[in-house]
């Protein structure tokens, strides 16, 4: 066997010592992968694998049991339910995503530049911050999509936006544990400009805390995106959006044509918990302060 | 028999790392010494030597990832190690006493002084509430505290660091114990302060004819307030013996290195200094534990050297030591 | 100090931001480039009631003046006008306020009562089954849509079994509530010793404050288990294990320390669970405040809406003035605990 050979096998070798490594120390953690696995590849399949058009109406066979070719049952459209769950996947993943970057876009560099900068600017931030604490999050993002309009678009934005303070605070927190320290002062004294010592000497070590949080913020954008589309103010029917067909499904629910809502809700249920365990795992690895905490 | 003997302790930190490889560091590596009634044993080393976690192992308070391995810790002829968990509870507090180095956090932020050293009492002796508060008065009285009644009422966190420290040896002291551990007493107390404390401790071993053991990194300490002195590298003791003894011809390299030459070391609260980094103690070498950074480091230093009794009770554990005769 | 005197410092910080959320909502409605007339009278309304509404808001004159004529509107009590319900917002405020309240503070106590306990013994012992199996139940518990869990609940309960009754109020449409006396139709209804207002105000209120209470527990018993390892992780509980301290007094310790951590957090956590509450008021047709809040969010009510904010801002302010009480009263530290 040639040494490159070698060198291969222990590295593929280690990467699943790596992955039963962090199996046991956070079967959590790693069973919450597992769930977002089968849901990426829902997402990523789903036109191959759904066995009907998800959003193909069919008048003549609404609200069908499950059961026979409608595995999930049909909807109160006749629309196939066990294809807009699948469906339903891209979805959410497609707000989720896009939702947790902007979130990190908007409040990465306020958290870096507030915590860097301290003062009156910093000071105004964070009471703006602790000021939106005293609504909860839903009403917030209720409020501002209702106004700005339901498209995705918007609704990717809001709750992106409703999320940088998170990622602001948790950047900020390290900032100022760093803001002093031998290698920023020396990188100062170099006479780097500012923006410079930000984001190449400081934000590759305060991003970790930060990164520990992505999975938890991706599983509360599904769920309050899903929360909107209940609400009718998000993505609208017949888009195969997981809470727009929980909002179908809850009048049949009372009559006894549980499917329509049930099943999606099963599906949300599921990768909110996926990317929640995931999370749990994560800011145990990745936060220094909890691991601390819990060792 | 001795008050307290300890023979072979080992404990190791058994952990996993993230990729599932067993990592085992040999924290405490065969810990042997004796300590008599009415005597002060100074225990010293640099951090990360054990001296800490032998305490904790003797009083059956280690916490995963730390393992008791083996070894005994015979104290007045039990062996603690081998005692149930009950009986040793009843132990601790009543005739092996703690004091630790951070006395302001080691209070309940929630009691008043004198609850908890009424709380101390009486967890371990049958007396009424009554006589333990009259006791916990004159705990503090003789402890140097003034106004013992008033201190009684007062919280935590309205005590100096110093006075958090005397309180902290009031509530050690208050069942009468026969062996004292203190765990690096005087760490961030000021100097004044620092030897008012340890002459407290020294004069209430005196009178009382108690065994105390103290922990320190701090060679003015022992040079000042031991009888006896054991020196910790790398979770084993290299040398052993009389504080005077020791002071006059230290043996073992690494002790020459830590008492060095200059005189200001041997001031209390004075910098150490030893060269080269502490050992790696998940990957010890097989023989002696200092030779990477020993200057008389020779090829022997591969087998483990063998304890060397250099006469009146000072042993050290060298190659290059020769046997008194 | 004397409580009374550090109460007050509270509320005069409290002061300025409830004024800062009022010039908020009012920006809000100004700056949105939207009509704050259309806004304010709605979609339905006449000529003359827009003439009315813009004779109001004194909106000929400067930003500034605008914004005096609001604030000393609010300040007399008067939020405006409802256009869904053509009612003043104060007073359809004030009367919805106990629902909301009556179905919260049931859902917080068991959920509290629930989640502070199983924290409690996860951190006993963690990592054994019984921490693992809460740490999953409180995953599951974040996991869960409100609403969802309420359509479930309704299904099952109601549809399938018939044990409850439909998600139609708080109390038979046949019956009339109980005279006022503290807000919660279950506590009136035995004051009053109507037992078949109490009896159906009970019915009713069970499924919705389940609900509540498995959303509010979630996060307690997270937090709970997190506070009471720190504890017993602390130096003082570690030392009081060194000195041979009996293992319930170290567990009567530990409790104590958790306690004023414990509240403090179920008081923030309140304000959060305002949408959670929100959302079971709404698939229970509870009509609460905060039914009455999503409904006017959704349809664009505005004054109901800046009443509302207002609402929640002043709720919010309270239950952080309890807290704060709590705190001062349990913490040697605070300064004036007996």
């Amino acid at each position: 066997m040639s040494e490159a050979m070698v060198t291969a096998e222990r590295g593929r070798l280690r990467w699943l010592r790596r992955l039963s490594g962090i199996t046991r120390r956070s079967p959590t953690m790693a069973a919450g992968a597992a769930i977002l696995l089968v849901f990426a590849l829902m997402a990523v399949f789903a036109p191959w694998i759904t066995p009907f058009d998800p959003e193909a109406a069919n008048a003549r066979n609404v609200l069908a049991a499950p059961g026979g070719a409608h595995v999930f049952g049909t909807d109160g459209n006749g629309m196939d339910v066990l294809s807009r769950v699948i469906a339903g996947a891209g979805w959410a993943f497609g707000i989720a995503i896009p939702a947790v970057i902007v979130g990190v876009l908007a409040g990465v560099p306020l958290g870096l530049y507030t915590g860097y900068r301290g003062g009156w600017f910093d000071e105004i931030t964070m009471r703006f911050f602790d000021a939106l604490r005293v609504f909860p999050s839903i009403i917030l993002a209720l409020a501002v999509v209702a106004a700005a309009g339901p498209s995705l678009f918007n609704v990717v934005l809001v709750i992106g936006f409703l999320d940088s303070p998170v990622f602001a605070r948790v950047v900020r927190a390290e900032v100022l544990a760093l803001r002093h320290s031998t290698f920023v002062e020396a990188a100062r004294a170099a006479g780097n400009p500012t923006w410079r010592i930000l984001f190449v000497h400081i934000l590759p070590n305060a991003i970790q805390g930060a990164m520990a949080q992505t999975a938890v913020r991706a599983a509360w954008a599904v769920r309050i995106s899903a929360t909107l589309a209940f609400l009718g103010v998000g993505i609208q029917p017949p888009t195969p959006e997981w809470g727009a067909m929980i909002r179908q499904g809850a009048e049949y629910l009372v009559t006894g044509q549980w499917w329509v809502g049930v099943f999606p809700g099963i599906a949300l249920i599921l990768m909110v918990l996926g990317l929640n365990m995931l999370g749990d795992g994560l800011q145990d690895l990745l936060d220094p302060r909890r691991k601390a905490a819990t060792r | 028999m001795s008050l307290l003997a300890v023979e072979d302790l080992h404990t190791h930190f058994i952990s996993r790392d993230l990729d599932n490889r067993l990592r085992v560091a040999r924290a405490l590596n065969g810990v042997s010494f004796t300590l008599e009634a009415g005597r002060v044993l100074g225990l010293v080393g640099e951090t990360g030597a054990g001296k800490s976690l032998t305490a904790t192992s003797i009083m059956g308070l280690l916490r995963p990832p730390a393992v008791l391995i083996g070894g005994r810790a015979l104290f007045e002829g039990r062996d603690l190690l081998a005692m149930e968990e009950g009986a040793l509870n009843a132990l601790r507090g009543r005739d092996i006493s703690l004091v630790v180095q951070s006395p302001k956090s080691s209070l309940d932020p929630l009691s008043r002084i004198g609850d908890q050293l009424i709380r101390i009492h009486r967890a371990h002796r049958p007396a009424s509430e009554a006589t333990a508060r009259t006791r916990a008065m004159e705990m503090l009285g003789a402890l140097g505290i003034p106004d013992p009644p008033r201190r009684m009422r007062a919280w935590p966190h309205e005590l100096s660091g110093g006075m958090a420290q005397r309180v902290l040896i009031a509530l050690a002291l208050m069942n009468d114990p026969r062996l004292l551990i203190a765990d690096e007493p005087t760490t961030g107390l000021d100097v004044t302060v620092q030897a008012q404390i340890l002459d407290l401790l020294r004069d209430r071993v005196r009178n009382t004819g108690i065994g105390a053991m103290i922990i320190t990194h701090d060679l003015g300490v022992v040079a000042h307030y031991c009888d006896e002195m054991a020196v910790m590298y790398a979770g084993a003791i290299v040398e052993s013996g009389p504080v005077r003894a020791v002071f006059a011809r230290p043996a073992h390299p690494y002790t020459q290195n830590l008492i060095g030459a200059t005189p200001e070391r041997l001031k209390i609260g004075a910098a150490r200094t030893v060269g080269g980094t502490p050992p790696n103690l998940y990957e010890l070498p097989a023989g002696c534990a200092y030779s990477d950074r020993c200057p008389l480091r020779g090829a022997d230093c591969a087998i483990p050297p063998r304890d060397v009794a250099l006469g009146a009770g000072h042993v050290a554990r060298c190659h290059r030591l020769v046997a008194a005769a | 100090m004397p409580i009374g005197k550090m109460l007050l410092r509270r509320v005069a910080l409290v002061v300025p931001l409830l004024f800062v959320i009022l010039l908020f909502t009012f920006l809000l409605v100004r700056i949105s480039g939207q009509d704050p007339v259309g806004l304010l009278a709605g979609p339905t309304a006449t000529d003359a009631e827009i003439a009315l509404v813009r004779a109001s808001l004194a909106l000929d004159q400067p930003l500034w003046v605008q914004f005096g004529v609001y604030f000393g509107r609010v300040l007399q009590g008067d939020l405006g006008a409802s256009w869904l319900s053509n009612r003043p917002v104060l007073g359809e405020i004030v009367e919805r306020a106990p629902a909301t309240i009556e179905l919260m503070g049931w859902g917080v106590l068991i959920g509290a009562g629930l989640g502070i306990p199983i924290g409690l013994r996860a951190a006993s012992r963690p990592d054994r089954s019984f921490d693992q199996v809460s740490r999953f139940l409180s995953l599951l518990g974040f996991s869960v849509p409100t609403y969802w869990l309420g359509l479930i609940m309704l299904f099952v309960f109601f549809y399938l079994l018939d044990w409850a009754p439909p998600g139609m109020g708080r109390l038979n449409l046949m019956l009339d509530p109980p005279p006022f006396f503290t807000g919660s139709y279950l506590i009136d209804g035995l004051i009053a010793a109507d037992w078949e207002v109490a009896n159906s105000a009970f019915r009713q209120l069970v499924l919705p404050v389940i609900c509540v209470a498995i959303i509010a527990a979630a996060p307690i018993i997270k937090q709970t288990r997190a506070i009471a390892l720190e504890v017993l992780g602390s130096d003082y509980i570690r030392y009081a294990r060194a000195q041979g301290l009996p293992p319930r007094e170290i567990r009567a310790m530990a409790l104590r320390n958790s306690r004023t951590p414990v509240v403090t957090f179920i008081g923030t956590e309140i304000t959060g669970l305002v949408g959670t509450t929100s959302l079971i008021e709404y698939v229970f047709a509870w009509g609460g405040l905060g039914q009455y809040g999503l409904s006017a969010i959704i349809s664009g009510d505005f004054a109901a809406v800046q009443g509302y904010v207002l609402a929640l801002a002043l709720f919010s302010v309270i239950v952080f003035l309890a807290v704060d009480l709590f705190v001062m009263l349990t913490e040697p530290r605070a300064g004036i605990a007996a």
